[in-house]
């Protein structure tokens, strides 16, 4: 029997060289590969599942009424792409780098995408990427699973270790997949508790996704669902919310929308300071990041912040007063 | 990986190779491993397979004739259809999409929308937006991070304003950069510092703005891809950390040594070349952090706190409805 990749690439090279439509049966006894020994319904199952495979690969498949195929040019090839040296640059050097980073999820796709483009080559410049230093390849592989569930809306299951240690198995209707500091974070619906948790996913082992019914989602996500809301500042994190004012110095506001993560709305203030208003939900928290990314960041609201951060401070020079 | 999803790979590895085989060209088997991702051993395989790949009648004009010779590949005859490049499955396109995110571009960049519009069919932007978020998108590094990228391959000096986290003060220099790094999500930039006239490494988020120069400098003939400095020859500061307090782990501090004691205290000896970077960090514990050595890192601590109390009464004076 030939290489099934072979198969694959004839069928594809058959549809792409045809012009006219042609049935399963023309393509089974074209001599792309098909067993001649093999009976009608495993051909016809074989034929989907190449079909789907090419499908996976970029190639568009058209069907007529008739049940016949042909590949669909303007969706299969791509237009020619025109970028600019900087556009070349990132892409040779970002992109390229991720493509080899095993704790990035999408590796394997990203350097056929690269292929594509015609972009894939050895990267010019110096340029690594190391987005997770825990366990890397676990947690590459954690998100790559977590992010075929998402967009199958397939229940995943996973044992779960807490920040206190205690270890169960969740199983959780996954919303969406987010990259924060260092580490993979998976948002979902917990189906024990009904309720919307992030997971980190370092603590999160065997995950797995439902193998029941697998072209058939098991949830709907709903409509309002958007993973920035949820991939959040530590001190944004917490049972009670609060509004809370940050400001930023003159000097310091072009760092305002670096630090606020794309959360809040920061407002220029007249002779060049800011003030970022957002959500927090530790107050002490807050208080501590202001002074870690200062100075020229300092918590004007609510009291409860600001209050932090004086007393704080005031506790910090008494501990180190000589 | 699976029988099925290595034949699946090997396929879309094969169909990626078909549009770099035209007629009469002699490619670098190098050059084709690193386009499609695969060692040089794999990309043999996969021309070789394709060389018994074709259409019917599989004459010799409908198939794929290749001459594999040593490091080079031989194209005699290109493949019957298929010579043009194949759009992005939505798979690829979403690694495409999330990559780039991690790079500084939005979902809604230009560079995003103009690659998606070209070469990906059937993906929806804000479908992966609301989904999967890989950088905080909103920070506008895509400019820095490619006028970066380009300098490094045309060797030419930049000029940046950045913000030092280390002293926390703001400059203006020169720098010649060498190469970028990516760790734990943040980029930054290694480089002769024309300044400080040493080998530094910037962080792109603290750079304000950066802006090509038209002077070109020699490449070094060898770049660190190191983010952290070498901790040999460095002081040491030791650190009391009180149980919950921020930056406990190990991760957080570069060649940092803990020392975890039966009621939760750690104590850390952290060697660090800018006493202001650790002495930030300590009062930001505001309280459950105390610096027991070095005496700079004190002094240090003592004089971030004195200006963060002062910088209350600045803050107060703006004007905030």
């Amino acid at each position: 029997m030939p290489d099934p990749s072979e198969r694959l690439v004839n069928l594809a090279l058959y549809l792409a060289k045809t012009n006219r439509f042609v049935s399963a049966e023309e393509c089974r006894v074209a001599g792309l590969g098909y067993p001649e020994e093999q009976d009608a319904p495993a051909f016809l199952r074989m034929f989907e599942r190449d079909k789907e495979a090419l499908r996976a690969a970029g190639i568009a498949i058209e069907v007529n009424d008739d049940e016949c195929y042909r590949i669909d040019r303007a969706g299969t090839y791509a237009t020619e792409v025109t970028l600019s040296g900087e556009e070349t640059a990132t892409i040779r050097t970002a992109v390229a780098a991720l493509a080899a980073d095993e704790s990035f999820p999408f590796a394997e796709d990203l350097t056929i995408a690269l292929a594509k483009l015609g972009q894939g080559s050895h990267a010019p410049v110096t340029v690594t990427s190391a987005l997770v230093d825990e366990d890397p390849r676990a947690q590459g592989s954690s998100a790559a699973i977590a992010a075929e569930a998402i967009s199958a809306c397939k229940f995943v299951s996973f044992d779960y270790t807490n920040a206190k240690g205690g270890s169960r198995l969740h199983e959780v209707a996954p919303y969406g997949l987010f990259f924060r500091e260092g580490r993979w974070y998976l948002v979902g619906l917990d189906t024990s508790i009904g309720e919307i948790r992030v997971y980190a996913l370092r603590r999160a082992a065997a995950l797995s996704v439902n193998a029941v019914a697998p072209k058939t989602p098991d949830f709907e996500r709903p409509e309002w669902f958007s993973v920035a809301e949820y991939s959040l500042q530590p001190f944004q994190y917490g049972p009670t919310p609060f509004d809370a004012v940050v400001h930023f110095s003159a000097e310091d506001a072009w760092r305002a929308p670096r630090l606020s993560g794309g959360t809040g709305v920061i407002e220029e203030l007249p002779g060049g300071s800011a003030v970022w208003r957002l959500q927090a939900a530790d107050a002490r928290g807050l208080a501590a990041w202001c002074v870690e990314h200062g100075p020229g960041i300092v918590p004007l609201e609510p009291a409860t912040v600001s209050d932090a951060y004086e007393m704080g401070l005031k506790e910090v020079l008494g501990r180190h007063d000589r | 990986m699976t029988a099925k999803q290595n034949t699946a790979l090997h396929t879309r590895r094969m169909l990626a190779l078909l549009s770099y085989l035209k007629q009469g060209a002699t490619l670098k088997l190098s050059d084709l491993s690193a386009a499609v991702g695969a060692t040089e051993a794999e990309v043999a395989a996969d021309l070789t397979a394709l060389s018994y790949c074709g259409v019917p009648p599989f004459t010799p004009d409908e198939m794929i004739d290749l001459a594999i010779d040593g490091d080079s590949v031989i194209v005699l005859s290109a493949p019957p259809a298929l010579d043009r490049p194949v759009r992005l499955s939505p798979r690829e396109a979403r690694a495409l999409v999330t990559a780039l995110e991690a790079a500084g571009h939005a979902h809604d960049d230009p560079l995003v929308t103009k690659l998606l519009e070209a070469a990906a069919a059937e993906i929806d932007p804000a479908e992966l937006a609301a989904t999967i978020r890989t950088g905080t998108a909103s920070v506008p590094l895509a400019g820095i991070y490619a006028v970066l990228a380009e300098a490094i391959e045309t060797n030419t000096k930049v000029r940046i304003g950045y913000f030092s986290a280390g002293s926390g003060t703001h400059s203006e220099r020169i720098i010649r950069p060498h190469g970028l790094m990516n760790e734990r999500g943040a980029w930054y930039v290694s480089g002769h510092c024309e300044n400080a006239d040493e080998l530094r490494t910037f962080r792109l988020d603290r750079i304000r703005e950066a802006t090509s120069t038209d002077d070109h400098f020699e490449p070094p003939a060898w770049v660190s891809t190191s983010v952290a400095p070498a901790t040999e020859d460095l002081p040491v500061a030791v650190l009391r950390l009180a149980p919950g307090s921020r930056h406990t782990e190990e991760r957080d501090w570069p060649g940092a040594t803990f020392n975890v004691k039966p009621n939760g205290a750690v104590f850390a000896e952290i060697p660090y070349s800018s006493a202001t970077w650790v002495a930030r960090r300590v009062a930001a514990g505001l309280g459950t952090i105390d610096a027991i050595e070095t005496p700079g890192v004190r002094a240090a601590v003592r004089e971030i706190a004195l200006s963060g109390l002062a910088a209350i009464a600045d803050a107060g004076t703006a004007t905030v409805e």
